[in-house]
């Protein structure tokens, strides 16, 4: 029982880490109906920042926000410079899917040029582990969870009570109706990306920080398990996927710890594949209709 | 510098079958599908295991370890691949199109390639597999030097061949009737095709060319381990096919052509910088990955795209509603065949 509560405490820790992934990826397939299989990028880029900001002395909080900066940055370029340009001309979702891993492999490979393609250490002071209630926290786990909390607590506010949430909401309902009540549905959509691009460069900062190591391919990775959070809690619904990811987090830190973890990514694709099959619109909505696109 | 150039050449061989056959299920069939390159590695996998025998190495463990002749060991690992295709098509296929099927596929190359690198006793885990030198040398009593002719010329006829199937396959009632599954499934649907088996039916195909043409790879390589099949090497035969013409056997070898041949003679002679060994594949992909979005966004159809039917062109093509695809020839057969081809 005890061995079992230690490990939920590692699996809310890897929750809070997998939500602002899966959230980030969720708001971009929102906006622009684009599932971005360069999504896993924007973390590996927000993890290189920190590592550089590291690097040159820079502290955890400095290292936090050079992540959210690159991060948001990089999703601006891709919506700015791919996406939107391929929703505009009405090039439908999976063309658009296929270019954007065109956009993963370009990235990865100026990581590659960057930093080379091999591992590179990312190691914080952890600080001494502290017992809160059943659980053995670190500073760092810490700090992920109460980092995520907030970012989570705050897009929460962002969508439901600001004029901006309103266009957001309105234009993941319907874009060209949104467009036609007035609203400039690219816009939204850019500012959209980069919010998400912001939350997902701070996702891969504490991924990196928990990993304690990080490569041009992390981020790659780490996609697979975000999309089985974000299909699981329902492609482009924040709440959704909110749940989605911590069942998903919770779920593969038990697996991992009970069995084996280098046996993680397929578990995590045996769940979406379940999920895709039997409630192919995500867990929490009707699964009436199969998937037809 | 010869020798260097005919290395290349069979090597583009090789990747053009696999290309024909990723071609068949994203050209023809329409389906994204990202687990392709997983049948390479099993057919390379199933390739290795058959032909080099027990291992040496006491430390390396693989399944099978027999000492088959080559032929029939590219053969089997064939079989292989469209078993493991049947499996995963017979799943992603009933119900999903679209992005989730890319999803359910990525996830199932993933979950492949996370197998084979970490549970050892299969195909020796990360190290992979080695020592299958000059396959069928010492039966044909080749030597060493000309060898490398041999099986270039070996992966030319069976290209050849490939691409002359392919090609009945194409203008065949089931090669029509998968381009009007693609075009239209409702309407597929409406005129009595199964659509759930024709693009199985072009899965396990496609799969089958895909473990084939590993089989060669493995021979040409003599080696497999995880690290030669990134699942980004998919990648690799999608620009090739878009560059070339998604759906044209003949685009699809020349999109082959430019971006396996002609990307690496391109970027072989880039000065290397000392102690970035790596760059000039980073380069070659970012390359690939540049081409991709662009061919997507700027000539979608590829360079010698597919030839469509206009209305009223040849009469009595088997494929239904106004939107069907055809080969050039005409087909005989009646308009509204409900028959499966």
């Amino acid at each position: 029982m005890h061995q079992a509560l230690l490990t939920l405490g590692f699996g809310l820790v890897a929750a809070a880490i997998l939500a602002l992934s899966a959230l980030a990826f969720t708001l971009e397939y929102a906006v622009t109906n684009v599932a971005n299989l360069s999504h896993g990028e924007i973390l590996t880029v927000g993890a290189y920042c920190a590592y550089v900001v590291q690097q040159h002395g820079g502290g955890v909080v400095l290292s936090g926000l050079a992540a959210a900066a690159g991060g948001g940055l990089l999703a601006l370029a891709v919506h700015e410079g791919v996406v939107d340009r391929f929703v505009r001309r009405g090039i439908g979702g999976l063309p658009t899917f296929i270019a954007t891993l065109g956009v993963s492999l370009v990235i990865q490979n100026v990581l590659v040029v960057i930093f080379g393609g091999g591992n590179v250490g990312y190691q914080v002071p952890q600080g001494a582990p502290h017992t809160i209630g059943p659980f053995l926290w670190n500073d760092t786990e810490i700090q992920i969870m109460v980092s995520a909390a907030v970012i989570t607590a705050l897009l929460y506010v962002i969508i439901q009570h600001t004029r901006f949430g309103k266009s957001l909401r309105a234009v993941s309902q319907n874009r060209s109706l949104a467009s036609v009540s007035g609203i400039n549905a690219h816009r939204v959509a850019a500012l959209t990306w980069l919010l998400a691009g912001l939350i997902a460069g701070y996702a891969g900062f504490i991924y990196a920080e928990s990993l304690g190591t990080l490569s041009p391919t992390f981020g790659f990775q780490y996609f697979l398990i975000t999309l089985t959070a974000a299909v699981a809690g329902g492609l482009g619904r924040a709440l959704g996927t909110l749940v989605g990811a911590i069942i998903v987090g919770i779920a593969l830190e038990f697996f991992g710890g009970y069995l084996s973890a280098s046996y993680n990514l397929a578990f995590a694709f045996a769940i979406l594949s379940l999920v895709i099959l039997v409630r192919p619109r995500g867990l929490f909505v009707g699964g009436r209709r199969s998937v037809f696109e | 510098m010869i020798d260097q150039l005919i290395n290349d050449l069979t090597q583009t061989a090789i990747f053009a079958i696999m290309a024909l056959g990723l071609n068949v299920v994203w050209g023809w069939s329409g389906d994204f599908d990202l687990a392709f390159y997983g049948y390479v590695a099993i057919g390379a996998y199933m390739t290795l295991v058959l032909t080099i025998g027990p291992p040496l190495d006491p430390s390396s463990t693989y399944i099978l370890a027999q000492k088959f002749p080559f032929p029939i060991a590219v053969l089997l690992g064939t079989l292989a691949a469209m078993v493991l295709g049947l499996i995963v098509g017979a799943i992603a296929l009933r119900h999903l199109r679209g992005i989730y099927f890319s999803i359910v596929t990525l996830g199932a190359v993933y979950v492949l390639s996370t197998f084979a690198s970490q549970f050892v006793p299969l195909f020796n885990g990360y190290p992979g597999l080695s020592g299958l030198v000059a396959p069928m040398a010492d039966v044909l009593g080749i030597d060493y030097n000309s060898y490398q002719y041999f099986y270039f010329g070996l992966c030319v006829v069976l290209l050849a061949i490939v691409v002359i199937g392919l090609t009945r396959l194409s203008s065949s009632r089931f090669g029509l009737a998968l381009r009007t599954v693609r075009e239209d499934e409702r309407a597929a649907a409406v005129f009595g095709r199964d659509i759930y088996r024709l693009k199985l039916k072009a899965y396990v195909i496609g799969a089958g060319l895909g473990g084939f043409a590993g089989g060669l790879f493995a021979g040409f390589l003599t080696a497999f381990n995880t690290s030669a099949w990134s699942p980004l090497e998919t990648v690799t035969l999608y620009a090739a096919i878009l560059v070339g013409g998604r759906g044209s056997i003949r685009g699809v070898i020349l999109g082959v052509g430019v971006m396996v041949l002609l990307l690496q003679e391109a970027t072989r002679y880039l000065p290397e910088v000392p102690g970035h060994a790596d760059w000039t594949p980073a380069f070659r992909l970012m390359l690939t990955g540049i081409v991709l979005v662009l061919f997507i966004r700027f000539r979608p159809q590829g360079i010698l795209p597919e030839r469509r039917m206009r209305d009223g062109e040849p009469p009595g093509s088997a494929g239904a509603g106004a939107e069907a695809i055809a080969a050039p020839q005409p087909v005989a057969g009646p308009a509204l065949d409900t028959g499966v081809a």
